[in-house]
């Protein structure tokens, strides 16, 4: 049988995974960024639905003055050096800045944590905060709680769905066009 | 404590008791571990044989040369690193099968214990503990609920609007339903295998580590570890983080938030190997 043609192969979405401190950004509209298992890391998703640029960062921590040797070479572990490495990439494939679509997903918290292992909440309170500074705002949030969760950006519509460990459903967190 | 001892009896399902932890254990704690006879307790179980020695000689050790056999693998790798390759591989087959009571799929509990007990060593290599036995109690924290999740299933949605609103951990609502939770059952399995003392307190008291004195410090690393494990993504099931974080296991240890943080970045390095070597193939 003969090999598909790239047009046959068209309907085919190739889905990216995102790790743990790491990111993703393409203007490929056939990918799907995918993370998974965010705990209490941080899943910021942009998306600039002129240009069709699309990008997914999992950060795990905060700050990155606790390990600069770490964050130089792996900036996405954390948020002061994982947001501006995700917008830079997202900037040299033409992404807007102001008209980028951002959501955020993650952050889980124990219970009763007393600031001992609040890193969720220290998460989203750093990204917040440095988006802020750039006057940037979230589009759309789910964040906090008790739960574990996996999130997906398509880059041809810039949906955002998000899926909660041990829920079948999945979420629509960020329409796409 | 008759009732908890009838709910365990009740299980006719539960695996093999993982014996050969123990003992390897003992071997290992010896001033000079005895490398014959590590090999000889292993090789009563040519299953376990096969699978340790393509651990060995899988592309992750990187050895250029095969080793045909277990004595050459055990020099080679050396008795601590077989012993974590057998715990990992003993561990899935008890810990591997889903777990329907907590909305647990087929591995997903033991992808949780491996991550542990890998995080427990790391921090247990940073402040000097024993990584074999902090392991080892890390990789078995969560047995209990291998009993308990056959007595959950008909009771699990109680379990979960009890959590729901964020009052109550899942330990505590195991507690309200069934009248034990899974920390004191797991407890008690390891007793009944005749596991040593301080396995059984570290395990029995991972959720309030100061109640397993002389073994609060085992018990710290075991809570620690569970903690880090979740806040990677690598809790499990409903509700996943419904448990409650214990300042105190860090007093015991003497570290800090910070400290937790590094702690967070050595084990995120090392989630992917456990993540390749906890996948089917082996």
């Amino acid at each position: 049988m003969p090999s598909p043609s790239l047009a046959a192969l068209a309907g085919f979405d190739q889905k990216i995974v995102v790790g743990v401190g790491d990111l993703a950004v393409t203007n490929n509209q056939a990918v799907v960024l995918a993370t998974y298992s965010l705990g209490s890391c941080l899943a910021v998703t942009i998306y600039d639905p002129v240009m069709r640029v699309g990008g997914l960062l999992h950060l795990m921590l905060p700050d990155s003055s606790i390990n600069a040797v770490k964050a130089a070479r792996q900036p996405a572990m954390f948020a002061d050096t994982g947001l501006p490495a995700l917008f830079q990439a997202a900037y040299q494939m033409k992404a807007n800045k102001h008209r980028v679509r951002i959501c955020l997903a993650g952050g889980a918290q124990f219970m009763g944590s007393n600031g001992v292992f609040s890193i969720g909440q220290r998460n989203y309170g750093a990204v917040v905060g440095l988006l802020g500074r750039q006057g940037l705002k979230v589009h759309a949030t789910e964040v906090g709680g008790l739960v574990s969760r996996s999130v997906a950006l398509d880059v041809g519509t810039g949906e955002v769905r998000l899926r909660i460990s041990g829920r079948m459903e999945n979420m629509t967190l960020c329409e796409g066009h | 404590m008759q009732a908890l001892d009838s709910i365990i009896d009740q299980v006719h399902t539960l695996p093999p008791a993982p014996r050969i932890l123990v003992e390897l254990l003992a071997v290992l704690r010896r001033d000079e571990a005895d490398a014959s006879e590590v090999v000889r307790l292993i090789t009563f179980d040519p299953a376990l044989t096969a699978q340790v020695l393509r651990r060995c000689n899988s592309a992750h050790y990187g050895f250029a040369e095969l080793a045909r056999d277990l004595p050459t693998a055990v020099l080679r790798i050396g008795t601590g690193e077989i012993y974590r390759i057998v715990a990992n591989l003993v561990g899935e087959r008890t810990l591997g099968a889903a777990q329907r009571g907590y909305g647990i799929e087929q591995g997903e509990l033991w992808k949780h214990c491996a991550v542990t007990a890998v995080a427990a060593q790391l921090v247990a290599r940073e402040l000097g503990g024993d990584e074999s036995v902090v392991f080892t109690a890390a990789l078995l924290h969560d047995i209990g609920k291998l009993v308990l999740s056959t007595s959950l299933e008909g009771a699990y949605a109680q379990v979960l609007v009890q959590t729901q609103d964020s009052r109550f951990s899942f330990l505590e609502a195991e507690k309200a339903i069934l009248g034990v939770q899974h920390a004191e059952v797991g407890g008690r399995l390891l007793a009944r295998w005749n596991f040593p003392d301080n396995l059984v307190r570290a395990v029995w008291h991972h959720h309030d580590p100061l109640q397993a004195r002389p073994d609060e410090q085992l018990a710290a690393y075991v809570h620690l570890a569970d903690m880090l494990a979740h806040t990677l993504g690598h809790g499990y099931g409903h509700q996943a983080y419904a448990v409650r974080c214990r300042a105190e296991a860090l007093d015991i240890l003497e570290v800090t938030s910070q400290d937790l943080e590094r702690f967070l970045i050595s084990t995120a390095g090392s989630v992917e190997e456990v993540l390749t070597l906890t996948s089917t193939a082996s």
